[in-house]
C-alpha cells in the first residue's frame, strides 16, 4: 500500500484566539501510506499544533485535511477509529495499573473484551511491561510511563499512529524499546507521523521529513534527498542550517 | 455496554485508589455525626436532664436567702455547693481554683432589703384601699442585689437561661413576702398561706408541642437535626476527590486523549456521576445507620426515619446530584488540584455556614438568612428537615426541588461550557 497518500494537508492556518500571528500558516503536506513521517522544528514552530489538527483536538482556522485508506477518503468520524495518539503528557491514569489503563482506553476504542485481552496481553509483553502490569503506574519510571503511554495509544492496532515525542526524557534502553517496536508495526503497514527533538533519533527512525518553523514548512521530502540538496551529511546540520543557532523558547 | 461498563469500573478504580477522598467522604460524617451528636446532646442534657453545678455563697443575715438556696437546690435543675466562708472579694478566684463555671452571691442585707420592699408596697395598698394598718415607722433598707458569676468560657445564653431561672425562683420568694406583710398588716396573717398557694404555686403552665404535618410524636433532637446536617456536609465534600479527579484528567491530558478516540465524552461524566451519585448515596446509608443502629446503643437518640420513603429517596438523590454537580464544575474551573481542593473544601464550609449546617439559620441575621438562599446545602438540609422534622408532603418539597434542580443545571451548564472552551468536549 506504499505510494498511496493516506493524509493530504491542503493549505491549512491556524491562528488560536487572542494571538496576533498564526501558528500554522500555508502548511500543505501529503503524508504516505506506510510511512514514517517526522515533523520536525524547534520549540514553538507549529508541530503539536499540527499533529491536534491531525488527530481532530482542535479545529483549523482555513485549508483542509482528509484522511483516506486505499484512495478512499473517510470521515472524521471513521478517522477516530482509524488513528492512534501517543501524547507528549502521560495522558493516562497514574493511579492504575497498565492492565487497568488498556483496559480503560482499549473499551474506549470499542474492542471486543476478547479482542481487548488479547492486544492487552501482547503489548505488555511486547513493550516489556509483563512483569509491572499489575502496579500503579505512579510508582514507575520515566521510560516505562513512556512505554504505558505508547501501548494505549496502539491498543487498537491503528492505521495512523500519531506519536508527539514519544521519547522525550527516557533512558536509551527505553528509547530503543520505543523505536525497535515502533519500527516493528510500521513494517506491518502502520503509518507513522512522529515528532521530536532528537535529530539522531528522527534521522534513524524517519522515511520522510517536513520542517517546521515559526508555522510553516521550510523543506519537505525524503531525509535522504532533502540532505543530498542542501549538501549536508546529517540531519542535525540540515535542522541548524534552516532554523538558525537563536534560542527558541 | 462493554464501554460504559469499562468507564464505570475505571472511575471506580480510581475512587479506590484515592484513600484521602474516600476518608473524607467516609470517615468524615461518621465522625462529624458522632461527636457533634454527643456534645449537642450533652449539651441538651446538661440543660434539661443533668444538674448544673452552681457554687452559692449565702451571707445573708436572715431567712429569705436559705429559702432561695432551697428552692434552686428542690428545682433540682442544679447541683448546689455551699460555701458561705467564702468572701464576696475572692468569689471570682475562688469559681476559677475550683472549676465551677457559674456561682451565686446572695448579700447580708438579702432578706432585710426584700422584707422592706414588701413593707413598702404593702403600705402603699394599704393606703390607697383605704384600710388601717400598722404605721409604726421602720427601718429602711434598699432592694438588694444578686451578684451573678460566670467563667468567661461560658456562653451568653446559657448564664442568661441560668439567671433567667434564678429570677423566677426570685419572683416567688417576693410574691410570698409581700402576701405575708400585707396580710400581717391586717393582722390577718394566719390566712396568707391560702392566696400565696392561689397565687404563686398555681401558675399558668406550658405545653411543649411541636409543629409537624404528620401525627408523628416523634421529637426532634440533637440525632435528628445532626444526622442529616453532617450527612449532606460530607456529600458535598466529594469535591476534593471528584474535583480533584478532573482536574487531573484535564492536565494530564486524558481527556484529550478521549477526543481522538471513536466514543462520546458523555460516557466519561455519566460515568462519574453515577459513580458519584451511588457514593452519596452510601454515605446517607453509612450515617443513617449510624443514627439508627449505634447512637441509640451510646446513649444518644435514634434517629426516626421519615414516613415518605419515595421522597426520601427522591431528596437523597437531587441532593447527590447538586454535590456532584458542583463537584464536576469545580473540577472544570480550577486549574490545579491544589485549587480544586482549597477552593472546593473552603466553598463548602462557607456553603455549610451560612446554609445551616453549624448553626441554624433562624439564629441568623435577615441578611445571612437571604444570603443561605444561595447555598445548595441549605435546601439538601431544608428537603430532610421538611422529612425529618416537619413530616412534610411532596407539597412542602416543591421549593426544595425547584432551587437545587435550577442549581444542577447551573453547574452542569458551567462545566459544559467550559470543558468546551478548552476544546475538551
Amino acid at each position: 500500500m506504499a505510494g498511496q497518500v493516506c493524509i493530504a494537508i491542503r493549505d491549512v492556518y491556524k491562528r488560536y484566539k487572542s494571538a496576533q500571528e498564526d501558528s500554522l500558516s500555508d502548511v500543505s503536506l501529503d503524508i504516505m501510506q506506510s510511512d514514517v513521517f517526522g515533523l520536525l522544528g524547534p520549540n514553538g514552530a507549529g508541530k503539536t499544533t499540527l499533529i491536534s489538527i491531525l488527530c481532530g483536538i482542535i479545529p483549523v482556522s482555513s485549508g483542509d485535511v482528509q484522511f483516506f485508506h486505499n484512495n478512499k477518503p473517510y470521515s472524521d468520524h471513521e478517522r477516530k477509529s482509524r488513528i492512534g495518539f501517543v501524547p507528549q503528557e502521560y495522558a493516562f491514569y497514574q493511579e492504575l495499573t497498565p492492565r487497568q489503563n488498556l483496559d480503560y482506553f482499549g473499551a474506549m476504542y470499542n474492542l471486543s473484551k476478547i479482542k481487548l485481552e488479547e492486544r492487552r496481553e501482547h503489548l505488555l509483553e511486547v513493550l516489556g511491561l509483563e512483569k509491572a502490569a499489575d502496579k500503579k503506574v505512579g510508582t514507575f519510571s520515566g521510560g516505562m510511563k513512556r512505554r504505558v503511554n505508547l501501548a494505549i495509544g496502539i491498543i487498537h492496532e491503528p492505521e495512523i499512529l500519531f506519536l508527539d515525542e514519544p521519547t522525550v526524557g527516557v533512558d536509551v534502553q527505553s528509547r530503543n524499546a520505543i523505536i525497535r517496536y515502533l519500527q516493528q508495526i510500521n513494517e506491518a503497514g502502520t503509518t507513522i507521523i512522529y515528532t521530536s527533538h532528537h535529530m539522531s533519533e528522527a534521522e534513524e527512525f524517519c522515511k520522510n521529513i517536513a520542517l517546521i518553523d515559526h508555522g510553516r514548512v521550510i523543506a519537505a521530502g525524503g531525509l535522504q534527498h532533502l540532505k543530498a540538496v542542501h549538501e549536508v551529511d546529517n540531519l542535525q546540520t540540515l535542522f541548524i542550517n534552516l532554523t538558525g543557532e537563536e534560542y527558541r523558547d | 455496554m462493554f464501554k460504559l461498563y469499562s468507564s464505570l469500573r475505571k472511575e471506580l478504580l480510581l475512587l479506590i485508589n484515592d484513600k484521602v477522598g474516600l476518608a473524607l467522604m467516609f470517615l468524615m460524617p461518621l465522625l462529624l455525626v458522632f461527636i457533634i451528636t454527643i456534645i449537642q446532646d450533652s449539651a441538651y442534657k446538661m440543660v434539661n436532664e443533668n444538674q448544673i453545678p452552681l457554687l452559692v455563697v449565702n451571707h445573708d443575715t436572715g431567712d429569705e436567702g436559705g429559702k432561695l438556696v432551697d428552692l434552686l437546690t428542690k428545682s433540682g435543675l442544679f447541683k448546689i455547693d455551699s460555701q458561705n466562708a467564702i468572701q464576696q472579694e475572692s468569689l471570682k478566684s475562688e469559681l476559677l481554683s475550683r472549676g465551677k463555671m457559674i456561682a451565686l452571691y446572695i448579700p447580708g442585707t438579702f432578706s432585710a432589703g426584700l422584707e422592706s420592699n414588701a413593707e413598702d408596697v404593702s403600705t402603699i395598698l394599704m393606703d390607697d384601699l383605704g384600710l388601717e394598718h400598722d404605721t409604726t415607722a421602720r427601718e429602711k433598707t434598699s432592694m438588694p442585689k444578686l451578684s451573678f458569676y460566670n467563667d468567661p468560657v461560658l456562653q451568653e445564653n446559657y448564664s442568661y437561661s441560668v439567671m433567667s431561672v434564678i429570677q423566677s425562683y426570685m419572683s416567688v420568694i417576693e410574691n410570698s413576702l409581700m402576701i405575708d406583710r400585707m396580710y400581717a398588716n391586717m393582722d390577718i396573717a394566719e390566712r396568707s398561706a391560702k392566696l400565696k398557694d392561689k397565687m404563686i404555686s398555681n401558675r399558668v403552665g406550658i405545653d411543649q408541642i411541636v409543629a409537624r404535618n404528620n401525627n408523628s410524636t416523634a421529637i426532634p433532637n440533637s440525632t435528628q437535626h445532626n444526622v442529616p446536617a453532617w450527612t449532606i456536609f460530607a456529600m458535598f465534600f466529594m469535591v476534593v476527590s471528584l474535583g480533584s479527579n478532573i482536574v487531573k484528567e484535564r492536565v494530564n491530558g486524558s481527556f484529550l486523549r478521549l477526543k481522538t478516540m471513536p466514543t462520546t465524552f458523555m460516557v466519561v461524566m455519566f460515568s462519574k456521576m453515577a459513580i458519584y451519585v451511588i457514593v452519596a448515596a452510601l454515605q446517607v446509608a453509612l450515617t443513617f445507620s449510624m443514627g439508627v443502629w449505634i447512637l441509640p446503643k451510646l446513649g444518644l437518640p435514634k434517629l426516626s426515619v421519615p414516613d415518605n420513603l419515595i421522597a426520601t429517596i427522591a431528596v437523597i438523590f437531587i441532593s447527590s446530584m447538586a454535590a456532584v454537580s458542583y463537584a464536576l464544575m469545580i473540577g472544570a474551573f480550577a486549574k490545579t488540584e491544589q485549587q480544586a481542593n482549597g477552593f472546593g473544601a473552603i466553598s463548602i464550609i462557607i456553603f455549610g455556614a451560612i446554609g445551616g449546617i453549624l448553626v441554624p439559620t433562624f439564629v441568623m441575621p435577615g441578611f445571612m438568612q437571604f444570603f443561605s438562599n444561595f447555598s445548595p446545602l441549605h435546601w439538601c438540609l431544608e428537603g430532610f428537615y421538611v422529612l425529618f422534622l416537619k413530616g412534610g408532603s411532596w407539597q412542602d418539597l416543591r421549593t426544595v426541588f425547584a432551587f437545587l434542580g435550577i442549581f444542577i443545571v447551573f453547574c452542569q451548564l458551567g462545566t459544559y461550557f467550559k470543558l468546551r472552551l478548552e476544546r475538551i468536549i
